[in-house]
């Protein structure tokens, strides 16, 4: 292998990675939180893709990419505030929340791919990349929007991070995540806060699909692999800190890129598969992982 | 006299379909101390609970500062096994406006939250306090009661002791500034050395003249500390004794167990 090979597969590994983290923090945030897996992240990552497109059909450019990145993030918010209320508040007394938030979940994955395919048909779309124009990493040329990616990618990770741990608001969250009765005890709306902890994981959501729709094609189920590939993270990293996701997405996106060089492409989902099954094995509460869940 | 801070009025309630405590009558006047005794597994803690919103009463009312805190009625029966009935019911009181009201309570062996720092529980206990003023004095009372804290400032509560982690519980319980606190077994499970410290913290507390509810297993503690105490045995108060008339720990037992305790 080769240094331009060798700094091309770093480069679309790190980029993957970003791309991850960003999916799976926000999985983890809603399972930290409620205990419920929300299968319908990899649909609002279609419906982030798209909302983005459509706004890029009005505004191109630079300008328009971030505007229809702002856009879908903040609508996405809304609607994932709003599920809460729908999906998961209706049966929060019932014995089997998390066998009825799976059906619900589903469901409205469903609904949404099938309201993404209703409103902007089956034919492909593609968000058109804006930054266009190479860099020199290594001796290779990567595309400067990669780096963008990682970038705002990384920016936002930051942000979510520092919102949690260092606002008012944001430790609000956390000790709704930790301890929901004592939570109680001190005063806050703990279905509020839920609801917006659904709505940031929706913005992440929103965020990654953006950037999965500039680098591949969009279609309703474009969330699907990506959804699969954040499970694997989050389950590789475990999900005591807000970090251990995270460095677990880079690994995998990593393992992903140089597995797709060094074996075949269709091997890349096994390769981690793989991973995945001997971290349970040894290490059943991730690889940065304690037994309890936390936020 | 002036209407009491909290009444409670033939107030009954447990874990449907568990009946835990029954037609409960208990007043707590403006700046008083009242403390709450009674063997373990009767019901201090659930009905409590339910005075601080947590749990619905089933029967009864609960009137505090002169306002009352549950929805009117009994609590109707689930009416149907099959339909998702949880959807329709209204809770009968909300932890949320409870705690707004003022009314503080400090949970039994609170975990409180487990993956965050002394400073920022602290930070974020005063939520509960918006629109009532003195938030600068409580702090200082905090700073001046629980002294301690301040070396755990920035350490994880998982990482504190129990007592640390019961001085970071009532503190947070201060700053929400309380106009009337519920310290339930502030000192169970504490060493010796631990248990007096505690306990010259509550007689500073309430040196302060904040109002109390007090539920411990030592009489001697509680005599010294309220002004009224309230025997509590299998679900039901049994007698109210007056500040005038403390008994002694064997007192107490002999009324509570009859002479051959
Ligand atoms: N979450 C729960 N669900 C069902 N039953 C419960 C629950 N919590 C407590 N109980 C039962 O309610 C009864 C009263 O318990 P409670 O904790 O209120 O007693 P207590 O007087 O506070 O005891 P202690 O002095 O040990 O704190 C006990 O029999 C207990 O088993
Ligand atoms: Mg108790």
């Amino acid at each position: 292998m080769t240094l331009e090979t060798f700094a091309f597969l770093l480069a679309s590994g790190l980029v993957l990675g970003g791309l991850y983290a960003l999916m799976a923090s926000g999985l983890a945030v809603v399972w930290t939180t409620l205990g419920v897996f929300n299968f319908a992240h990899g649909a609002m990552i279609a419906l982030g893709a798209y909302i983005a497109w459509q706004v890029t059909q009005y505004t191109t450019g630079g300008a328009g990419f971030l505007l229809g990145a702002g856009v879908s993030v903040a609508i996405m918010f809304c609607l994932g505030f709003a599920m809460h209320y729908v999906l998961v508040k209706p049966f929060e007394l019932h014995a089997n929340l998390v066998l009825l938030a799976v059906i619900t979940t589903l469901a409205a994955a469903s609904i949404m791919e099938n309201a993404i395919l209703l409103s902007w048909g089956p034919r492909d779309k593609q968000i058109a990349p804006p930054f266009t124009g190479n860099i020199e990493f290594l001796g290779t040329a990567i595309g400067i929007h990669d780096f963008v990616i990682l970038a705002i990618a990384l920016a936002a990770l930051l942000a979510l991070a520092l919102f949690l741990r260092r606002t008012t608001a944001g430790r609000a969250l956390r000790a709704v995540a930790q301890n929901r009765e004592a939570a109680e005890l001190m005063g806050f709306n703990v279905s509020r806060l839920v609801a917006m902890t659904i709505g940031l994981s929706a913005a992440t959501a929103a965020l990654a699909g953006v950037f999965v729709g500039s680098l591949r094609f969009i279609s309703p189920t474009v969330g699907t692999d990506p959804l699969m590939k954040s499970l694997i993270v989050v389950i590789l990293g475990g999900v005591t800190r807000f970090t251990s996701p995270i460095y677990a997405a880079f690994i995998v996106g990593l393992a992903e890129a140089f597995s797709a060089y060094f074996l075949v492409l269709y091997w890349a989902p096994a390769v981690l598969f793989a991973m995945m099954i001997i971290v349970l094995l040894i290490k059943p509460e991730g690889l940065f992982g304690r037994r309890t869940r936390t936020l | 006299m002036s209407a009491p801070l909290l009444e409670l009025r033939g107030l009954s309630g447990g874990y449907p379909p568990v009946s835990v405590f029954r037609g409960v009558d208990m007043t707590v006047g403006n700046n008083e101390a009242v403390g709450l005794f009674g063997p373990n597994g009767h019901g201090k803690t659930t009905l409590l609970k339910t005075v601080a919103g947590l749990i619905d009463p089933r029967d009864g009312d609960i009137f505090f500062a002169g306002e009352r805190l549950n929805t009117e009625g009994k609590m109707r029966p689930r009416t149907s096994r099959h339909l998702n009935y949880d959807l329709f019911r209204r809770r009968r009181i909300s932890a949320e406006s409870v705690v707004r009201q003022g009314l503080i309570y400090v949970m039994q062996g609170n975990l409180l939250f487990p993956e965050m720092t002394v400073e920022e529980v602290l930070d974020i206990a005063p939520q509960a306090a918006r629109g009532r003023g003195g938030a600068a004095q409580m702090r200082d009372l905090v700073d001046a009661v629980f002294p301690r804290l301040r070396e755990r400032w920035h350490s994880k509560i998982r990482f504190l002791s129990g007592g640390e982690r019961q001085m970071v519980s009532i503190a947070a319980g201060l700053l929400a500034l309380p106009r009337l606190l519920i310290l339930d077994e502030p000192t169970l499970g504490l060493s010796p050395k631990l248990r007096i410290e505690l306990c010259e913290a509550i007689a500073k507390i309430r040196a302060e003249n904040v109002p109390l509810i007090v539920v411990d297993q030592n009489v001697e503690f509680l005599t010294s500390l309220v002004d009224r105490l309230y025997l509590f045995d299998h679900g039901a108060i049994t007698r109210e004794i007056d500040g005038s008339a403390m008994p002694s720990h064997e007192e107490v037992m002999t009324m509570m167990f009859g002479e051959a305790h």
